[in-house]
């Protein structure tokens, strides 16, 4: 691992400035934005799994929460990289994070698949209960979003 | 016995003993807690976004409401079941902290809020007026409120 790079990213002025007095706000930040991503994203996800809300049709409670989703994922990437920038020599070793960020990524693949293969077929499961290829890829962005948080929070214990 | 008094008592006890030795407990309680806060936030925000014309407007709003808020309300449940843990883990940094009773104070306003605009649901407006969009605008501020004193409990000092 190259060090130096993360040592000159932790004394850039800004991860100076958050690791010496922002970060209380910019983690209290951090957790009202992933509220609404997890929030949201386990509200569709349920829909999803066929478990809540199948009076709506998937694709209507999906175009009205994602938006909220993405806005709020914004905001939790911004506050999570200040955070990150703060202590990034110590975060880069740091076991939990690695896995948050592993999670996070298969939390996408996840999301890709469904998107380009699964979500081909909506019209025919828009309505009452997905099949079941749409139910599992539910079940496990729930999964996932738990562990994101689950090793989020895992990293300050470290 | 004043409070002092009371958290030492308290994180005396069995239970509070046995979550303090179990490395992993606080975190997973946390966990639990923080997956019910996120559930909770985004049922208040559809509700308070359906109150004030936006989101799921596809069904009637007593409809909507009776479903979001029995949701909060079980959640809210669950929040309580886990926090008293965390209460019962760490007295010391919770029952003498001012942030904890910042926090429980918007959450009890919140909770009258939620109580006052659901009961105003169920008797089927559809045009929610100025007061009522207010207060559902109001309520997504005290639960950010309430998310940032949650966190700055582990950053002041209790007394």
């Amino acid at each position: 691992m190259n060090l130096t790079f993360f040592e000159w990213l932790q004394n850039t002025p800004i991860a100076v400035l958050v690791g010496e007095d922002w970060f209380p706000w910019v983690e209290s930040a951090h957790v009202v934005f992933l509220a609404a991503v997890a929030g949201t994203i386990f509200t569709v996800d349920a829909r999803l799994a066929g478990l809540t809300s199948r009076q709506l049709r998937f694709t209507y409670l999906s175009e009205k929460l994602l938006p909220w989703t993405w806005g709020a994922f914004i905001g939790a990437a911004i506050t999570g990289g200040l955070m990150f920038i703060a202590n990034a020599t110590s975060y880069v070793g740091n076991t939990p994070f690695l896995i948050k960020m592993g999670l996070l990524l298969l939390a996408g693949v996840n999301m890709l698949y469904f998107q380009f293969v699964t979500f081909r077929t909506v019209q025919a499961w828009d309505s009452g209960t997905p099949i079941p290829a749409a139910r599992v890829a539910g079940v496990l962005s729930m999964l996932v979003w738990g562990g994101v948080i689950g090793f989020g929070r895992w990293i300050g214990f470290v | 016995m004043d409070l002092h008094q009371f958290s030492d008592w308290l994180s005396a006890t069995p239970i509070s003993q046995s979550i303090q030795i179990t490395p992993w407990a606080i975190p997973g309680i946390q966990t639990i807690h923080i997956i019910c806060l996120a559930l909770v936030f985004a049922c208040a925000l559809v509700l308070s976004l359906r109150i004030a014309g936006h989101g799921l407007t596809s069904e009637p709003l007593a409809q909507l409401a009776a479903r979001f808020t029995r949701a909060i309300w079980l959640l809210l449940v669950l929040l309580l079941a886990t926090g008293l843990l965390l209460i019962t883990a760490e007295p010391g940094r919770t029952i003498t902290n001012p942030v904890f009773y910042a926090k429980m104070t918007m959450l009890a306003l919140v909770i009258v809020i939620t109580l006052w605009l659901a009961a105003v649901a169920r008797r089927q407006f559809e045009r929610p007026s100025g007061l009522h969009v207010v207060a559902a605008v109001f309520g997504m501020l005290l639960w950010i409120g309430i998310i940032f004193a949650g966190r700055f409990i582990a950053y002041v000092e209790s007394n």
